[in-house]
């Protein structure tokens, strides 16, 4: 029939068409082919062929040489920079490792929005290229890592002593000779001792040089150093991998206390979540209803850290009221969290040596402790802090406290913790502190006190006397306001906490109740004020037997 | 013996130059189909074509007696056959790999973007068409003796190109595919619900043992992918193949399709445009002797009003592939086929949907898992296979909307099937069900109470009405196919574009927050 025949000379030519259409936009139209065909080597046009990087090992299909040809080994682009522009010189080459485990980014893509990783349902897309020293993440794990002043006065050192001159150092110097002598003086580069050691006897070495050496330029050049100097030196020397930006991210990160209340790693709080692979968040699954700009990782991180229950509903953390500036580098830091597994073979020794043996990727210095792990509740001078809807947390800088409180009472509550209350149990937990690191935190406290001592204690631990029912009477009117009805904690510690009353001493309770401490809401009991009297000092003493019987419960 | 003259290397000449000739002839024997005699032979004499009978009724070939939504659904299954064989020489059927081969097929494969959309498209349209021409052999009542049969088999091809459909839609990985199949399999689990109410579970769990068969695991897993790709690539194609064989052959044997007792005057005008109906007479006697039994069209009438199948049927047969070949590539160009994220069991979709033909049947789940799970589409399908066993009137065969009732019956049905579903989902959905006023209520009790069973109820009253006002069972099926096709249209929408994040109810995906 008419009918049939013409529908079906229509639908074929309709069909002929589509498919003629899709043969040649698949095949010749492409971006990439248009791309590709504006490249021209010394030698004529290049070959228009898809090009990739493959590397099993890594999960690794890169097509991103397939527009930037200029990147894939051996081709030399001389017209269109865009496409013929060679890798900048790095130290993993982009053919071994691919494209995407440092840029992120989805490699198999041959599109450029969607190569970019900019689209829909793509959950890594391209770190910014600002951002993109945080990658090296990915593999590494900087260790020994110092906090912000640390290492800001380290660089100031290295800088000051001018080891610049014969030294290179991340593209940086190593070009002046003193004297005008160009040949065959330059030390080592330095850019990656970090990861790879250095002579740990350097400086011994250097000044034996100096004196033996004939060269006008080693006579002149190096003279001693100061011990602090040295120290400052090692350091910075500890931390170059050849991503300083990352570095100093990581020391920010380890000013403000993150470690507090996160882990990251092996080691840190649990009040807030792991953010070991903070860095590879989808972004489809965050919410931006408060993130001006793009809805990218990035903007969102950075909205997180202004306003932390603006991006998560219910969430804990506190507005830290930090900077621009420390929000910057710290959202660097968080986009570097990207610890992915590795195959043995690609495992950097840094990684190994932190998630296999435990090594604190944060510096052992008392004052690199304090500040990466303690600052966040405790502030950064110790006078503790207040934040809104979160049980405040005590000074521990405080004189009389410092003054009461022993080494060993110290020692035992970092260690030990407050079971039930915030203060984690710091030596206990997983890959917590040991001995050494406890002693020099200790130290740094009472530094940061005004160097206060404990006064010496010759009594034993429990020896108050008196009348238990006494004490529950007056620590009901006086005491749990603050304290909590039997002494459980509200705005004030915890004072039947079993760990507490195992360590403090009678002393302790005594002079604290007695005295108070100044500054604090902690008044002195044993002296009079205008709402109460004062307590003698047997009552003082009933208050502690009451406490001490608190225990057992 | 050779004739004098020829040398055998002369003849060997003479066989190679006639090669073409004689190549064409060995194949195609019956000769080129210009008579009435060698159009019959050319359908007759081919494995392929002889599924259809020589000579084709006229009133078979008007676009309005079929919609051509059979070739339609042929059409789109051998669409997804042609472009499903291009996609398996790049898919690889293992977790995470199967996504990486997927986006290999979208990116690097040439051309491998169009053809995996138009797979996907082509397998919507198969549903799609299946579903209509199911509906149009219902309304033309062509499921009357003898072809009751073939409604069967018909509906078994229904089933296999759901089960087609759904190990399909597995085979990404993404996030779409992996918490669809999640739900499927969950559903197949739902016999648990009576067990546990029952409390017999620990030794008859039915529900667990569907759920471990679909699987072949107690999660989504690697073996679920090489199952459901087993199934999609050789077993459920197979099954496809042998059931559309004997579901055409039938047609044949059943004397064509299904036409109404006075389809010969309806067509008379058409068939005089034809040249006599037979280009010559037969010259030879036939002693043919054959008593057949039985009332079918074919016998004891004669073959006026057809023309022979090559080439008319076959031209409406092309021209309805090559429209459904132009609707797929068109669809494949302007819209892609859908690729979320890699699957990640530790990331559930919320809300998880099963794919769409089956969403109907998850909003009825969201009420009761058994119900909507078994229980009503158990007795949907039952019912379905049993119609033709159900209604043997023999009133308005070949008629649209034919049989006591028609046209205003299913009308009203029409209203009654949106009312009934609308009206059962809103109150659902503004007031919710039994647990609001009683939350302590047994779960039994809800599952035989919810909205899916309460809908079904009052289609089954109104049909039970119908049989009983028009004193017919063709009248009551009418009403109750055509309310079972509202409500699966009501629950499909309603599940597509109105369920959000937890299956709750929003006007607006917009309004779903989060995201």
């Amino acid at each position: 029939m008419n009918k049939n025949k013409y529908l079906l000379m229509v639908s074929s030519i309709g069909v002929f068409l589509l498919l003629a259409a899709a043969a040649v936009s698949e095949n010749f139209m492409k971006d990439w082919h248009s791309i590709q065909g504006n490249a021209k080597t010394t030698e004529g046009p290049i070959d228009l062929r898809l090009r990739q990087i493959v590397n099993p090992s890594l999960k690794v299909t890169d097509r991103c040489v397939t527009c930037h040809v200029g990147m894939a080994s051996g081709e030399q682009i001389t017209t269109d920079q865009k496409v013929g522009a060679a890798h900048k010189p790095v130290v993993h080459s982009p053919t071994e490792i691919g494209c995407t485990t440092c840029h992120g980014g989805q490699g198999q893509a041959t599109e450029k929005d969607d190569a970019h990783g900019n689209v829909h349902f793509w959950t890594e897309p391209m770190l910014p290229a600002k951002y993109a020293y945080a990658s090296c993440g990915t593999c590494h794990t900087p260790l020994n890592v110092p906090n912000l002043p640390t290492l800001d006065n380290a660089r100031k050192t290295f800088e000051r002593l001018d080891c610049y001159a014969c030294h290179r150092l991340d593209g940086r110097g190593g070009t002046l000779r003193p004297g005008g002598n160009v040949t065959g003086m330059e030390g080592p580069d330095l850019s990656h001792v970090g990861l790879k050691g250095y002579n740990a006897e350097w400086y011994a070495a250097h000044l034996q040089k100096s004196r033996q050496a004939t060269d006008p330029a080693w006579k002149t050049s190096f003279r001693e150093v100061a011990e602090a100097d040295r120290s400052a030196l090692k350091i910075f020397l500890d931390t170059q991998m050849g991503a300083p930006k990352l570095i100093e991210a990581k020391a920010q990160f380890n000013s403000v206390g993150c470690a507090g209340c996160h882990t990251v790693g092996s080691f840190g709080g649990d009040a807030g979540v792991n953010l070991s692979l903070s860095g590879y968040k989808d972004p489809n699954q965050l919410n931006f209803t408060k993130v001006p700009g793009d809805h990218t990782l990035t903007n969102w991180v950075v909205q997180h850290f202004r306003s932390p229950a603006s991006t998560v509903a219910g969430s804990q953390m506190p507005a830290l009221g930090l900077s621009d500036n420390q929000i910057d580098l710290l959202t660097l830091y968080t986009l570097s969290l990207r610890r992915r597994t590795l195959p043995d073979v690609y495992l950097p020794k840094d990684r190994v040596r932190a998630m296999r043996f435990g090594e604190r990727e944060f510096a052992k210095d008392g004052e690199t402790i304090f500040t990466a792990v303690c600052s966040s509740c405790h502030a950064a001078d110790g006078r503790g802090t207040r934040f809104p809807g979160l049980v405040p947390n005590p000074s521990i800088t405080n004189p009389e406290f410092l003054q009461l409180a022993s080494d060993d009472f110290l020692f035992q509550t970092i260690r030990n913790g407050r079971p039930g209350r915030p203060m984690l149990a710091w030596g206990d937990r997983v890959n917590g502190f040991k001995e050494d690191e406890l002693r020099a935190v200790i130290a740094y406290i009472r530094n940061l006190g005004g160097n206060i001592q404990a006064q010496p204690d010759a009594k034993p631990q429990l020896w108050a006397t008196g009348d238990a029912a006494l004490g529950a009477t007056l620590f009901a009117s006086n005491c749990s306001g603050c304290h909590g009805k039997n002494g459980v904690g509200a705005d004030g510690p915890a004072l039947s906490n079993k760990m507490f009353l195992s360590s403090v001493s009678d002393t302790f309770l005594v002079g604290t109740i007695t005295r108070g401490r100044s500054g604090t809401v902690m008044q002195g009991f044993g002296f009079p004020s205008p709402i109460r009297r004062a307590l003698a000092p047997a009552e003082v003493e009933s208050i502690v037997v009451y406490l001490r019987s608190l225990k057992v419960k | 013996m050779k004739a004098e003259g020829y040398s055998a290397l002369h003849e060997f000449w003479i066989n190679l130059r006639g090669i073409p000739n004689h190549v064409y002839r060995a194949m195609f024997r019956g000769g080129p189909p210009k008579t009435d005699r060698t159009r019959s032979s050319f359908i007759f004499g081919n494995v392929f074509l002889h599924l259809h009978s020589v000579r084709t009724h006229l009133w078979s070939l008007r676009w309005s007696t079929t919609m051509g939504l059979g070739i339609m659904t042929t059409a789109a299954f051998l669409i997804t056959l042609v472009t499903g064989i291009l996609l398996m020489f790049y898919y690889k059927p293992y977790p995470d790999v199967a996504y990486q081969s997927i986006k290999d097929i979208h990116f690097i494969v040439p051309t491998g973007r169009f053809m995996r959309n138009i797979h996907r498209w082509a397998a919507n349209v198969m549903v799609v068409a299946v579903i209509l021409h199911m509906a149009r052999a219902f309304y033309t009542a062509s499921y009357r003796k003898p072809r009751e049969f073939n409604w069967f088999i018909g509906w078994g091809l229904l089933v296999t190109t759901l089960g087609l459909s759904f190990t399909g839609y597995l085979l990404p990985w993404d996030q779409l595919a992996y918490w669809a199949i999640t739900i499927g399999a969950n559903i197949a689990q739902s016999p648990r619900e009576i067990t546990d109410a029952l409390g017999i579970t620990a030794w008859a769990d039915i529900g667990g043992l569907q759920r471990e068969i679909l699987l072949g695991s107690d999660k989504v897993g690697e073996e679920a992918l090489i199952r459901f790709y087993l199934l999609h690539v050789m077993i459920l194609p197979l099954a496809l193949v042998m059931l559309m064989a004997v579901h055409f052959w039938r047609i044949r044997k059943d004397g064509g399709l299904a036409k109404p007792g006075n389809a010969d005057e309806m067509v008379a005008e058409e068939a005089k445009e034809f040249y006599p109906v037979f280009t010559d007479a037969p010259t030879k006697t036939y002693h043919l002797a054959a008593v057949v039994k039985g009332k079918t069209p074919a016998v004891g009438s004669g073959p006026e009003h057809t023309v022979p199948s090559m080439p008319h049927l076959f031209y409406a047969e092309l021209g309805v592939l090559m429209l459904t070949t132009l609707i797929c590539v068109a669809l494949a160009f302007v819209s892609d086929a859908p690729l979320k994220e890699l699957a990640n069991p530790l990331v559930p979709e919320n809300p998880a949907k099963a794919p769409w033909y089956f969403l109907g049947l998850q909003e009825i789940v969201s009420f009761s898992a058994f119900m909507g799970g078994i229980g009503i589409p158990m007795l949907c399908v039952i019912g379905l296979g049993l119609i033709p066993f159900l209604d043997r009137e023999k009133e308005g065969t070949g008629e649209w909307f034919g049989g006591p009732g028609g046209w205003k019956l299913v009308k009203w049905s029409v209203v009654v099937g949106f009312a009934g579903s609308i009206g059962v989902e809103a109150f659902a959905i503004h007031f919710g069900w039994l647990r609001e006023a009683f939350p302590d209520i047994p779960q039994l009790f809800i599952t035989f109470i919810n909205p899916g069973t309460v809908l079904t109820a009052i289609y089954a009253a109104y049909s039970i009405w119908a049989v009983r006002k028009y004193n017919s069972t063709r009248a009551g099926a009418l009403a109750l196919f055509t309310c079972f096709l509202c409500g699966f249209i009501v629950l499909t929408v309603i599940g597509t574009y109105f369920r959000g994040p937890n299956w709750d109810f929003f006007w607006s995906p917009s309004d779903w927050g989060g995201h």
